[in-house]
């Protein structure tokens, strides 16, 4: 074996055969020309996003033929309910909520792992802020204290926050949540059972605790047994410190006694009032316009209907008056608008005001509501009274948009991305190429533990309620929505253009089924539940084609 | 070529699980830019001697020198930090990924705050179908992902990432096994281009006679947790590996008794 170069002996069954085996310096076909050149149209087609985002645009389109009124002969999905301004608050709203579940519960698969207990950590942490913003937060410890009566328990408070503010709610909900997301990840990695069943237990462990705590804590101190849900907490992300005033919340402006707004208005600049005051007459402007062409409208359907009757009975000199009127009525007379009063312009004014809870309005405020008052002045944004239609688009979307871009770089351009991926497609590998597999998948219950806590916040602060049943079946929708979007439930595979593509799907067609005449609003399942066989199969077969059939 | 110093020496190794002793005073020396075949029958200790190389088992007794300098393993981390490789069986690929993210996977390049710096693809790109190309398998596109590759391939891949995190022993556990013929010559080719780097030694565990006799330069005979035969390619005979490879029992005798 002197020669560095000499050849295998030739003397060998296998260099016998008529072919040489693959190799690159033979000018023979190698190996690596089996592979089938991809060119762009291929490689677009190869891309498992391309069924779901074809779903969705067919889904889109759907919702927006169908949402289209009757009585409109128009071809535009921009005409009717579905994509008017209200309707893509509330579909983008309802999308961003399942979005965010499903981004905790999509990379968790992908690592390999299951959580069902997302619905009842959202159920957890909503009752968790509400509770701990109406009623505060306290730690209390037993003693045994001796009295007259003989020895007993006593409860001694060592921590207590009465007033709340809605940052410090999040904050100690986290630590929470968190712990239980750490928990049911360490349950599973240590024991080694399966995580279907470790989050199960958490399902119904979490909800029980959230009845539980409601029934305990959600009363005042002399009530036997609190209710099961809060409502009424003060609108966080609306409060405004209000020059002149204090703090107040933005719809109790308009009650406020008529000396507070005059000097309000005074101390306004009379640039500020030139510009609201613009705002407003433009406002009053379209409703007395949409006030005009209705009530036109109103009086020449009651004359016509009159004509009908007097038609009927002959009376034709009351027919005649009738014509008269009708030509009388011809054109649109034009109601004056309201004028532009003071607490009009403060109401303005205070809209322009940051909130003094900047959580509670990240979380659960709007977004893009210069855009929006732009569409209303361009004549887009307007509801049937000639007021805006949608301030804007809800918070949860941003929230949404930052948590995907985010899970993106993570997952597809960072070593902890390499992680996930080779955590979930081949356990043993990972750890054999010393990837930490355990802090992994534990990372990833804590992150899916959070994305629940997110969801429950943005529909706390929304709503400025709690209820302990939210986030019912949570769980299994985030789970569907992820494999539309191209998840495989064995893991390893999926991106989060994917989970992105299957929360917009999910969220859509329920919309779209709600317009479609003459199909109940609950054939949405049906669809969902086909969509869902189909992409699970879709998947599974991109998945062998890509591993070569393992 | 054959160097006069060993990269490794294991020293009068034992090793007893219980009362069983799996491992009984096992010497051998394994030369940079040779292949040392590791031979022996199912239950000889092959795998046994070849886990505490590469730490994942202590041995009860004797010693690992690496260089001259004893070593002690207490993981196959420690191991692989002197410049133990192992390439397993399952070759420990993730199959839904590709070429790049396997040849750097537990060890990629990044930029940033681990674990969640960026990670420099086209960098790593770069290396990987040079390092590939260094043990002779031209990848087309790293980007491919592992499982469309061949078993030779993937072979190839997993000796070419032991060897880029520096292996100065690579230990190879029958990699030709469950391999159709054609990618058990590419393998055995590229164990000969690397045993041509003349850096790296090689330990090659086998059960194919032919395979062991295409590509060791030394030999070390296992049964029953015994060293039964050594030698160098030029001592050995072709029967006499034979023999010694069935655990010493006659091979001839064997073949008169099947035969009748």
């Amino acid at each position: 074996m002197s020669d560095q170069t000499d050849p295998l002996p030739a003397e060998t069954p296998e260099e016998n055969q008529s072919s040489s085996p693959a190799s690159v310096s033979s000018e023979k076909r190698t190996e690596t020309d089996r592979l089938v050149k991809k060119n762009w149209f291929f490689a677009l087609f190869q891309n498992p996003e391309v069924g779901p985002f074809g779903v969705m645009i067919l889904l889109l389109l759907a919702l927006g033929f169908f949402s289209i009124p009757e009585s409109v002969d128009s071809y535009n999905p921009f005409a009717g309910a579905g994509f008017n301004a209200l309707g893509i608050r509330n579909n983008t709203r309802l999308i961003a909520q399942l979005g965010i579940i499903a981004l905790g519960a999509g990379l968790l698969i992908i690592a390999g792992e299951f959580d069902l207990s997302i619905g009842s950590m959202v159920g957890f942490s909503g009752m968790c802020m509400a509770i701990i913003m109406k009623w505060g937060f306290h730690i209390s410890v037993p003693i045994i204290s001796n009295t007259a009566e003989g020895y007993g328990l006593d409860w001694v408070r060592i921590i207590s926050i009465t007033q709340v503010d809605p940052w410090m709610a999040l904050g100690i909900t986290l630590c929470f949540t968190l712990f239980f997301g750490w928990l049911i990840g360490y349950i599973v990695v240590k024991t080694g059972m399966a995580s279907f069943i470790v989050s199960l237990s958490f399902l119904f462990f979490l909800r029980g605790l959230t009845e539980v705590c409601f029934r305990a804590f959600n009363k005042p101190p002399d009530q036997t047994s609190g209710s099961t849900q809060v409502s009424g907490l003060p609108d966080a992300k609306n409060m405004v410190e209000l020059p002149g005033y204090g703090e107040i919340e933005r719809a109790k402006v308009a009650v406020l006694p008529q000396d507070v707004i005059h000097k309000i208005y005074n101390s306004l600049s009379p640039e500020e009032v030139e510009g609201f005051s613009q705002r407003v007459s433009f406002s009053n402007a379209s409703v007395a316009e949409f006030k005009s062409v209705m009530l036109h409208q109103k009086t020449l359907e009651t004359l016509n209907r009159d004509i009908g009757f007097a038609q009927e009975s002959g009376n034709t000199k009351l027919l005649e008056t009738l014509h008269e009127r009708v030509a009388e009525n011809a054109e649109i007379v034009l109601i004056s608008p309201n004028p532009v009063r003071e607490v009009d312009v403060v109401k303005e004014y205070v809209e322009t005001l940051s909130s003094l809870n900047p959580t509670a309005d990240l979380l659960g405020g709007n977004i893009l509501e210069g855009l929006f008052n732009w569409f209303y002045e361009i004549g887009w944004n307007v509801n049937n009274y000639g007021k805006q239609f949608a301030p804007g688009l809800y918070s949860s979307v941003l929230v949404w948009g930052v948590l995907a871009f985010l899970a993106y770089i993570v997952l597809s351009k960072t070593q902890a991305g390499n992680w996930i991926y080779s955590t979930g497609g081949d356990l043993n590998a990972a750890k054999a190429n010393g990837v930490p597999t355990n802090k992994v998948k534990i990372s990833l219950f804590i992150f899916s533990a959070f994305c629940a806590t997110i969801f429950a916040a943005t529909q706390v602060f929304e709503t400025n309620t709690s209820d302990a049943a939210k986030g019912n079946l949570k769980e299994l929708e985030a789970i569907a929505a992820a494999v539309i979007g191209g998840i495989v439930l064995t893991g390893g595979f999926g991106t989060v253009l994917g989970i992105v593509l299957g929360a917009v799907i999910f969220g859509i067609a329920r919309e779209a089924f709600f317009y479609i005449p003459y199909v109940d609003g609950s054939f949405y399942r049906v669809f969902l539940g086909f969509i869902l066989l189909t992409a699970a199969l879709t998947n599974e077969n991109i998945r062998k084609r890509l591993t070569g059939g393992l | 070529m054959i160097q006069a110093k060993p990269v490794m020496r294991v020293k009068n190794i034992s090793k007893k699980f219980g009362n069983f002793t799996a491992l009984y005073g096992v010497s051998m020396e394994v030369h940079s830019g040779e292949v040392h075949a590791l031979l022996g029958d199912n239950g000889a200790g092959k795998s046994t001697l070849i886990k505490i190389i590469s730490g994942v088992y202590q041995a009860t007794s004797g010693e690992i020198q690496i260089d001259g300098n004893p070593v002690h393993f207490n993981s196959p981390r420690d191991a692989s930090v002197v410049g133990i490789g192992t390439v397993y069986q399952d070759l420990a690929l993730n199959h839904l990924t590709s070429v790049t993210r396997n040849f750097f996977l537990g060890r990629e390049m990044s930029v940033g705050w681990e674990p969640f710096g960026l990670l420099k693809m086209k960098e790593m790109d770069a290396i990987t179908v040079q390092e590939m190309a260094k043990i002779g398998i031209d990848i087309a596109d790293p980007g491919q992902n592992v499982g469309t590759m061949s078993g030779g391939q993937k072979q190839t891949l997993a000796i070419a990432r032991a060897i880029y995190f520096g292996a100065k022993v690579l230990i190879l556990d029958e990699p030709t096994s469950a391999l159709g013929q054609k990618q058990q010559m590419e393998v055995l080719k590229t164990i000969k281009r690397v045993k041509n780097l003349g850096n790296i030694a090689i330990i090659l565990i086998t059960h194919n006679e032919i395979h062991a006799r295409l590509t060791a330069d030394r030999y070390t005979f296992l049964s029953l947790g015994e060293v039964i035969g050594r030698g160098t390619s030029k001592d050995l005979e072709g029967d006499e590996i034979k023999r010694l490879m069935a655990g010493g029992a006659e091979i001839g005798d064997l073949a008169a008794e099947l035969a009748f």
